[in-house]
């Protein structure tokens, strides 16, 4: 079996108007076993910029801890919030610093630049980053989600509607997933402020 | 390219052991939706080989008689073969009985056959569509070897992973208000929900596109609908 659909997760980002959607599932498991329905895969930055990562647990704990320190150590030299796309690209080179021996991971990165411009991205476990313009997914539903999310995504969601879409095709992907599911987390950012709901799914 | 044997002799090389893989994945995927009074199955008309595409138009929804249609994913020599061979079998039915083969008769006996080479099997994910004997509309899943059940709604062959979620969603209602009774759907709102179904898994999923064959299936007999989906 795969390193990378050990544990089993799922991670799905869309760009709304002026807001971008961050959701993942909450399993935890060891291939058919189910240890917790709470692990937490989204990480905030600040109240503007988010990620999510799908994978081995041990690495997506590693790396939060690790984006955490160098968010932290940019914050205090820089003196100000980093942008998504250089978290962005802080992500590609933490992970490609460890090419021939990578973290398995799949991250998505989603947030709204200083201009309140929507902004997600995604990377493969080597770093290489693909700038979308719609949607992003990652994890042992990617294929599902694909489906899902070419379906429901349209152009300028306000961030209810972009809730909806992004609820729906987390949860229809999730359940044709036997790795994937109880329960899911979706985050929607706006200029604002960041809306976190946990939606009750099929638990199993 | 393909590099050329050596002919020359090569000293001791030992026994060894020739083999030929009797199987390909040719692609393509299909999808069905059972309604009130209607059926609708639709299967895409590529045909490929890995990164290679054998062919824009090899349909792989056969018409098996005025109301059944059968769609076959995966080796296309073995979707061939069985939907040939399930035409005669039907037309032996037709002399012995005196009456078309109906389609849940059809099911049974396409489960018996693909059991039948349970040790060889036919390398093909099938679905069966039709109306039943009281006109409403059914369809039946299938994997390789004939382990079969009725469905409202399947998808099939490559892009399965990116259609059935969401024909879980906008044709079960799953995850919506509606789960617990799921309406019917009506004719025109499910066709357009397959167009877009193919038009998605078309985008993702490289062995999808070129066209799609739609079949509607109600009790005055079989539509043919044809739609380009892209090429790329």
């Amino acid at each position: 079996m795969s390193i990378m659909a050990y544990n089993g997760a799922s991670i799905v980002a869309m760009k709304g108007k002026g807001c971008v959607a961050i959701a993942a599932d909450r399993r935890f498991g060891s291939q058919q076993l189910t240890i917790s329905t709470d692990f937490q895969k989204v990480f905030a930055i600040n109240d503007r910029l988010m990620y999510g990562m799908a994978g081995l647990g041990t690495d997506v704990q590693t790396l939060s801890e690790r984006f955490r320190m160098k968010t932290n150590l940019y914050k205090l030299r820089e003196e100000r919030d980093i942008e998504p796309k250089t978290f962005a690209h802080l992500v590609s080179s933490t992970l490609y610093e460890k090419r021939f021996g990578p973290y398995f991971i799949e991250p998505i990165v989603a947030g709204l630049d200083k201009n309140g411009e929507p902004f997600i991205c995604s990377a493969d476990l080597i770093g290489c980053l693909n700038f979308a313009k719609d949607f992003c997914v990652a994890g042992t539903a990617s294929q599902n989600l694909y489906g899902m999310c070419e379906t429901v995504w349209r152009e300028d969601l306000e961030p209810e509607e972009l809730f909806e879409a992004t609820s729906q095709a987390l949860l229809n992907a999730v359940d044709r997933d036997c790795l994937s599911g109880w329960g899911a987390v979706v985050h929607i950012i706006t200029a604002d402020r960041i809306i976190t709901r946990t939606l009750k799914g099929r638990m199993d | 390219m393909y590099s050329t044997p050596s002919t020359a002799p090569i000293a001791a090389a030992g026994p060894m052991q020739r083999r030929v893989d009797p199987y390909a994945d040719n692609g393509g995927t299909a999808v069905a939706i059972a309604g009130e009074d209607y059926a609708i199955i639709a299967a895409d008309t590529r045909q490929s080989d890995g990164y290679l595409i054998n062919s824009r138009y090899a349909p792989k929804a056969f018409q098996l008689s005025d109301s059944s249609v059968v769609a076959c994913c995966g080796f296309y020599g073995d979707a061939t073969a069985l939907a040939s061979h399930l035409s005669q079998r039907m037309e032996q039915y037709q002399y012995a009985h005196d009456k078309p083969m109906s389609t849940p008769a059809l099911a049974q006996m396409l489960s018996n056959t693909l059991y039948g080479k349970r040790f060889f099997p036919y390398y093909v994910h099938n679905i069966l569509a039709g109306v039943d004997a009281d006109g409403k509309g059914c369809i039946f899943n299938y994997d390789p070897v004939g382990s079969f059940e009725r469905y409202r709604w399947q998808a099939a062959g490559s892009g399965v992973a990116l259609i059935q979620p969401f024909l879980d969603n906008q044709v079960g209602f799953k995850n919506m208000a509606q789960e617990a009774n799921p309406p019917f759907l009506p004719l025109e709102k499910a066709l357009q929900l397959v167009k877009d179904a193919f038009t998605s898994a078309t985008e993702r999923d490289i062995y999808t596109g070129d066209q799609v064959e739609i079949f509607v299936i109600t009790k005055n007999g079989v539509e043919k609908l044809s739609y380009d989906l892209k090429k790329d």
